[in-house]
């Protein structure tokens, strides 16, 4: 099935695709455990060049600036997420769901880190269909609660609307509804009443950079209390 | 305190401190700085070439650490080998970014002739057991150091060219004919 990726590996590893290219590629990694597992053992291969390294000496300053920068009652809920890719995917959506409005209800559930928005993104027919927790480092975690489907040669691409002036701005795109944090894009701190949205695009994404897709779900934000 | 980091340390690998970091224990997380701290400042630096650069790339590196520990997946390599991968990757999207890396004339020649010295002296001081060696020992000289220009110090493709006077397609060439020998080697 990846043949044709196979022989992208290398430049993958040196950063050397980029575009519909890079895109195309990461999203077969993804769908793709086999060619997951040959690119990681290309790149710990190529890693023992880095292991030539003499060791820096640490300033002293440095883990002070890191621990000040740590969320301190983070993580409370990385135990129940883990497990939760391996779980039935309707067990999964109700858990995560819950997890959810336990947080927005300020119970102890708290996450790796605040979100600064959660939007909830509901289909036409007003069903949730998936959370977003935009954070502060612009990277995005979403949640499908809804197990769109997604036809070959198509994937699910996720947007936000910052501004009207900026307009809609693509955060990533997954193959497969699942669980996943994306990178993001970098943008103004997310405010609530920001609109996010999900579109089902051809693969690699949106060819224009703007969605073109028909919409799957979409919700305004909301700031956590 | 000190001595409770150091006691970790000691004893427990790198992959079951990510496992307790997960768990939001902090001494485990201390634990992995003391340890891995140093190589990867030293790699962020081979790359951003200014300590203080390498220093932001560390530490963005282990607040991520922090948060997305629970992501580590051992199916997928060593825990060392997550760590570099995230130094990389910030570190080369620092250099792509661009803006902030401009030398002054001063430091320039010093800073690139720098580069150059580090991509040698990577693949030279590789042991000689070491399969990478003697697979990047096979390939000829200019598709050798395309490849460690590009991967150990992450020159562009259009900074490769330059270094060694060739139009930029040939760089490109030998760039990917290089890594693809170097994997079929490797195999």
């Amino acid at each position: 099935m990846s043949a044709g990726f196979d022989d992208q590996i290398g430049d993958y590893v040196l950063r050397m695709l980029d575009g519909a290219e890079l895109a195309a590629f990461e999203a077969e990694v993804a769908r793709d455990p086999a060619l997951a597992g040959r690119v990681a053992t290309l790149r710990g291969r190529m890693q023992a060049l880095d292991d030539t390294v003499v060791p820096a000496p640490v300033p002293s300053g440095l883990w002070r600036r890191i621990e000040a920068q740590l969320t301190p009652t983070a993580h409370a809920s990385a135990a129940n997420r883990t497990p939760l890719r391996q779980q039935s995917w309707l067990l999964a959506a109700s858990v995560v769901l819950a997890a959810g409005i336990g947080f927005v209800a300020g119970q102890q559930f708290s996450k790796p880190a605040q979100p600064v928005v959660i939007a909830v993104l509901v289909s036409e027919n007003a069903m949730p269909g998936a959370i977003i927790e935009a954070f502060a480092n612009n990277s995005v975690h979403i949640v499908p609660l809804e197990a769109f489907e997604v036809p070959a040669g198509k994937v699910l691409e996720v947007w936000t609307k910052p501004s009207e002036e900026i307009g809609p701005v693509s955060l990533g795109r997954f193959a497969r509804p699942a669980e996943i944090v994306l990178d993001g894009a970098t943008l103004p701190l997310p405010r609530a009443g920001q609109l996010y949205e999900i579109t089902l695009e051809d693969a690699p994404g949106s060819p224009t950079g703007k969605p073109t897709g028909p919409i799957l779900v979409k919700g305004l934000a909301r700031s956590p209390i | 305190m000190e001595h409770t980091v150091s006691d970790i340390r000691q004893t427990i690998s790198p992959e079951t401190l990510l496992a307790r970091i997960a768990k939001a224990e902090r001494a485990a997380l201390a634990a992995l700085f003391e340890s891995e701290a140093g190589r990867l400042l030293a790699i962020a630096r081979r790359i951003v070439r200014r300590n203080d650069l390498a220093e932001e790339v560390v530490q963005e590196t282990f607040v991520a650490v922090w948060q997305r520990a629970g992501q580590f997946d051992p199916a997928r390599g060593s825990a060392r080998g997550w760590l570099t991968t995230m130094v990389r990757n910030r570190a080369l999207n620092l250099l792509r970014d661009g803006g902030r890396l401009e030398f002054h004339d001063a430091t320039t020649l010093e800073a690139l002739s720098g580069r150059e010295q580090d991509a040698v002296s990577a693949f030279q001081t590789l042991s000689d057991s070491e399969g990478l060696k003697q697979c990047l020992g096979q390939l000829d000289e200019p598709k050798r150091r395309a490849v460690l220009l590009t991967y150990v110090v992450g020159m562009s493709n259009g900074e490769v060219a330059e270094r060694l006077a060739v139009p930029l397609g040939t760089a490109k060439s030998w760039i990917r004919r290089g890594i693809a020998a170097l994997q079929e080697c490797l195999r």
